[in-house]
């Protein structure tokens, strides 16, 4: 009588397990056998639980309250964020069945007390309960494989049947499947071409004569077919005539996602792949369309294909689709963002160019700025045009007229294509089309500084649109240019950047009404949250103004702030804290969007606190911490007198 | 009370394992058991231990398939008064195992672990009391109790809640596992009240090992009792 008493398991611990798939499953016997093994452990916030590849996992982790992140830190000391995981999530089923050590790097976000179960068990219950080896090797796929925010989609997403996770799983290290081949830059054009019909391969490293390791340099079948043939080069020649150099890399363990993104971002279609300083092999765009099926990369590819204008407006709107897509894979954010922008500023490109086929030159060459949203590369689903076009200086009362003649002509074509393509006008007109947009650089150098020059708060308001454009087509020195000039005259004007400081702070998140909104489970307050104004816009205005102070031309906001900590300006741990809580914040307002596309309504930024998980709260809570620490950062920054 | 008999074996044994007790090992060596009681009321000549609830903690993890849950018989049962609070009937109490009988298991339980306790020092008193009525002696296992190491943790500064720092707010259990954070009990079940004093207590030394609780010793310091 007396043992039985000691070893009942406490309820506390069977109602845990009776509530989470796949325990919910188990007989009562059963589960109160397990449950009376059950361990509770607490670390508090920012305990390492596992280093990946050292940690021998000796219990599966039940979170009964907190959240952990996992990461991976790659040779370079470089985080990237995988996963969030809160309460009734488990952490190293992975490492228990396959009898390895931790694969990921993983440290509690807040004060977590967690369920152990010894190994031993749950290896029981794997090999003894129907459905439980089968319930942990699917949601491996789902859940271990590289994916971010499993607990955001997880409760945003109903996912549409199996879909493939390769993008975001598989590192670009596991498509080298071929050796590396390699010839010495020095060798001439018939020997690498022979070594590359040898090795049946399309292309060919090149390296520096007698230093194998050291490589310059990369020709493709490509560069034997337009380099070689077509202009008639002697095969004798050395090499180093036709290769492309430098090669551009990526590091091993990068996902498939950020090697087409770099691919695409570059145009080109080889990268080499590094580990530990060694370039390892070659992959291809095509290694990545394998593997995709309907890739970003087609979209990309058709993009570039089309001869009219008319069929780029079908293509552009099947961006939600492959971006709904790619969240499902586990994008982060910021890669989704990046994604749009690549997408967005091919397919201006193919516009432009093509209206300028149909409607002649320009009669000076012109630069079409993007601003806004865009200008950063921060676009979500709506993306409203915000453009402008600065073009050079006329010679001559003839050329002025001609310049506006031509430029408002072209503007009102592009401007149409644009919506037709799914691009809604700018109410505020801040679009190419305003005369007052499209204007010749000294005229643009004029209005910065007029606006540097006059504070008036409405002004002010009104510039932060433009002092985040970026080149987005056409001749980019004049971007560089205007944005040179305005480095100057900021780094000059710090009584400007006072009065933008003072924006800034006056913005501020009205914080403790937040606060119990956010705890208080039942409160009142049916009202939303604007995510982007009083989550987003405060990382975005600290980010501008310290640019701005620093002269650092980075228009992104996560970009700026790596410049800001990489040159000391803010600490190492405020970019930590700022970065997680930006991206996490925009991939909340990303999912909101998105639902709101399934169902057919206009996207916006207003999202209910109380559909949100515990651990969406308490992290959305955190980054309202952290604007509080941005905040006393300016003030120390800018103190008022 | 002053018995000539020598104490009952339980109490003996319990006394040897504590003859040469070293207080310096670091924490996670030591094991406890942390323990509630349920008391008839709070007068200390005339109440009784009704109910004995504890879990131990070994290598500082709470051992779930390791806890005690017993009710005690009291000699006067009162029955308005052991309802109030504790919901336990007074049927309950009639068909329970007197304390002669509950209170050997308790100590054979504890073994040579430390007692942790919230407000240890009343638990204790009314433990021993028992003891040395139905025993012949007293326990020989040092306490620690959680409202000092709260009240030290509070005063050392080292809360990083959110939450606004209310330094006249209540030490109680529910308090504190509430300002903390903690994932709640039921209140005035002694078992589910030992598991939230078991959390407290986890939460709190692991809060603290950084601010310098790494051994029994500074445990000590910061959550001593005296008996």
């Amino acid at each position: 009588m007396a043992a039985d008493v000691h070893s009942l398991a406490p309820e506390v611990v069977v109602e845990f397990f009776a509530k989470i798939m796949p325990f919910k499953e188990l007989d009562h016997e059963t589960l109160h056998g397990m449950a009376r093994h059950v361990k509770v452990d607490f670390f508090p916030k920012g305990t390492r639980l596992f280093h990946a590849g050292e940690t021998t996992i000796s219990h599966l982790l039940f979170i009964q309250q907190g959240g952990v992140k996992s990461f991976i830190t790659d040779d370079e000391g470089e985080v990237t964020l995988k996963d969030y995981r809160g309460e009734g999530d488990y952490i190293g089923a992975l490492g228990i069945i396959r009898g390895t050590k931790a694969s990921l790097d993983v440290e509690t976000v807040e004060d977590t007390f967690c369920f152990l179960l010894p190994q031993a068990i749950f290896l029981d219950l794997i090999n003894t309960q129907p459905g439980f080896s089968q319930y942990y090797l699917k949601s491996f796929s789902e859940k271990f494989v590289g994916t971010a925010y499993a607990e955001l989609r997880r409760h945003k997403m109903t996912r549409r049947g199996d879909e493939n996770l390769y993008l975001f799983s598989m590192q670009v290290g596991d498509l080298v499947k071929k050796p590396l081949r390699k010839a010495s830059a020095d060798s001439t054009i018939q020997q690498a071409a022979q070594q590359m019909a040898t090795h049946r391969v399309a292309s060919l490293l090149i390296h520096q004569p007698g230093r194998p390791d050291e490589i310059i340099g990369i020709i493709t079948d490509r560069d034997l077919s337009s380099k070689v043939l077509a202009p008639g080069l002697a095969y004798t020649e050395q090499v180093r005539c036709i290769m492309s150099s430098p090669v551009a890399s990526v590091l091993s363990q990068s996902t498939c996602f950020d090697a087409l993104l770099k691919m695409m971002s570059c145009s080109i279609h080889h990268l080499a792949v590094e580990r530990r300083g060694k370039i390892i092999g070659v992959i291809t765009s095509h290694d990545i369309t394998l593997i995709q099926g309907v890739s970003p990369y087609s979209l990309f590819k058709e993009v570039g294909k089309q001869q009219k204008i008319p069929d780029l407006y079908p293509l552009s709107k099947k961006i939600p689709e492959m971006i709904r897509n790619l969240i499902k894979e586990g994008a982060k954010s910021g890669n989704i963002s990046r994604m749009i922008s690549i997408l967005n500023d091919h397919i201006l490109e193919r516009l432009l160019t093509l209206l300028e086929e149909e409607i002649g030159p320009p009669p000076v060459p012109y630069c079409w700025l993007l601003m806004g949203s865009e200008g950063r590369r921060e676009q979500t689903f709506k993306t409203d045009q915000d453009n402008a076009i600065i073009y050079a200086d006329p010679k001559n009362e003839q050329q002025a007229k001609e310049a506006e003649e031509y430029f408002s002509r072209f503007t009102r074509k592009a401007i149409d294509h644009l919506v037709e393509c799914g691009y809604p006008l700018c109410p505020g007109e801040i679009m190419a089309v305003n005369p007052k947009w499209c204007q010749p650089l000294s005229v643009w150098k004029g209005y910065f500084k007029d606006w540097v020059s006059s504070p008036d708060p409405q002004e002010i308001l009104h510039a932060t649109i433009f002092f985040d454009f970026r080149s987005g087509f056409g001749k980019a020195s004049f971007a560089d240019e205007l944005r040179q000039y305005l480095s100057d005259l900021t780094e000059r004007h710090e009584l400007y950047l006072l009065h933008l400081a003072n924006q800034c702070l006056a913005g501020k998140a009205p914080l403790s009404f937040f606060r119990n909104f956010i705890v208080e489970k039942n409160g009142e307050h049916k009202n939303k949250l604007d995510i982007k104004h009083q989550g987003l816009t405060p990382f975005v205005n600290f980010a501008r103004l310290l640019a701005l102070r620093h002269g650092i031309k980075e228009t992104n906001t996560l970009a700026r702030l790596h410049v800001l900590a990489k040159e000391n300006i803010i600490d190492e741990s405020l970019w930590v804290k700022a970065v997680d809580a930006y991206e996490m914040q925009m991939q909340l307002r990303i999912i909101h969007q998105l639902n709101q596309l399934e169902i057919d309504a206009e996207p916006d930024n207003h999202v209910a606190p109380d559909e949100l998980s515990e651990l969406e709260k308490r992290m959305l809570r955190d980054a309202f911490e952290v604007i509080d620490r941005l905040h006393s950062v300016l003030k120390t920054m800018f103190p008022t007198p | 009370m002053l018995s000539l008999d020598p104490p009952h074996p339980v109490l003996q044994k319990n006394r040897v394992q504590f003859l040469d007790f070293h207080q310096g090992a670091p924490l996670a060596e030591y094991s406890f058991v942390v323990c509630d009681t349920e008391l008839t009321g709070l007068n200390k000549r005339k109440d009784e231990i009704i109910s004995i609830g504890a879990v131990r903690i070994v290598n500082l993890q709470i051992q779930l398939d390791q806890t005690f849950h017993r009710f005690i018989r009291p000699v006067n049962i009162n029955p308005n008064k052991a309802t109030l609070i504790h919901r336990i009937t007074p049927e309950e109490l009639k068909k329970a195992d007197p304390a002669e009988e509950v209170l050997p298991q308790f100590i054979e339980f504890c073994d040579n672990s430390l007692i942790v306790g919230h407000f240890v020092g009343l638990d204790m008193y009314f433990l021993n009391k028992t003891a040395r009525q139905v025993l012949g002696g007293t326990l020989s296992n040092p306490g620690v109790d959680t409202m000092r190491l709260a009240r030290r943790y509070k005063d050392s500064g080292q809360t990083d809640h959110y939450g606004h720092h209310d330094h006249a707010s209540a030490y109680n259990l529910d308090a504190l596992a509430k300002e903390f954070g903690l994932p709640a009990f039921k209140p005035h079940d002694a078992l589910e009240d030992a598991l939230q004093t078991a959390y407290l207590f986890l939460y709190l030394i692991k809060k603290f090992k950084d601010g310098g609780i790494n051994s029994l010793k500074e445990l000590y310091r910061a959550g001593r009792i005296l008996h």
